[in-house]
């Protein structure tokens, strides 16, 4: 009696799973609103509370290091990069641009003798002599970097193309 | 605050390590070895290029 053999066509028992496919733009806001709620929203408990927790540590580490949220400086270009990174982090880089630069302003005058200039600069100055400022910039950078990689994850997981 | 360089350094990686590893890894187990082997390398890593830069003498 001859054996049969398996189909080699078909060999996995189980179907692949159902992936999730919702409106990905409602999961990308909350994720930018708060860190993990996208991904609360989306079913991923644990991974929407880890991510809350990690990126809130870096966010309140970098503010307690001295790190200060980035302005735009026409004469810097790299600053446009750091400010948006700075606003991925949504409400909460109105609370580091408070607590940092003390008022919720996104630009630089331009102009070198402008007395909002001069002011903010003062500012900045004394952050710069905080021991730890470049730490707290790094950890501050980094928390809306991290975001902007939930808000990505986000979409993805809702659009179906990750799990 | 910490002033320690080498705190900070830990703090980062950890934090680093554990975010990548919920964000690629679904299983606890996985990401259990991507923090062991992500924090692991950054750490050992910053260790060697600090100490691979330390004879370099700061420009006066």
């Amino acid at each position: 009696m001859a054996e049969t053999s398996p189909d080699p066509v078909n060999t996995s028992a189980a179907p692949p799973p159902e992936r999730l496919s919702v409106s990905p733009v409602l999961p990308c806001v909350l994720a930018w609103l708060t860190p993990g709620l996208g991904h609360l929203y989306l079913g991923k408990r644990g991974r929407g509370i880890a991510f809350f927790f990690v990126v809130l540590s870096a966010f309140g580490l970098g503010l307690a290091s001295g790190g200060t949220a980035s302005l735009i400086d026409p004469q810097q270009p790299l600053s446009y990069l750091a400010t948006f990174d700075n606003l991925a982090l949504g409400p909460f880089d109105l609370v580091g641009r408070l607590a940092s630069v003390g008022s919720l302003e996104y630009r630089l005058p331009p102009d070198e003798g402008h007395p909002r200039r001069v002011a903010l600069m003062s500012r900045l100055r004394e952050r710069v002599r905080h021991p730890t400022y470049e730490y707290g910039n790094t950890f501050l950078l980094t928390a809306g970097l991290m975001n902007i990689l939930l808000i990505l994850d986000a979409f993805d997981i809702a659009a179906g193309r990750k799990d | 605050m910490i002033r320690s360089h080498f705190l900070n350094l830990l703090m980062f990686s950890a934090l680093v390590a554990i975010f990548f590893a919920f964000l690629t890894q679904n299983r606890p187990k996985d990401r259990v070895r991507v923090i062991l082997v992500l924090g692991g390398a950054m750490v050992v890593l910053s260790l060697i290029v600090a100490y691979v830069m330390y004879p370099f003498p700061r420009q006066q």
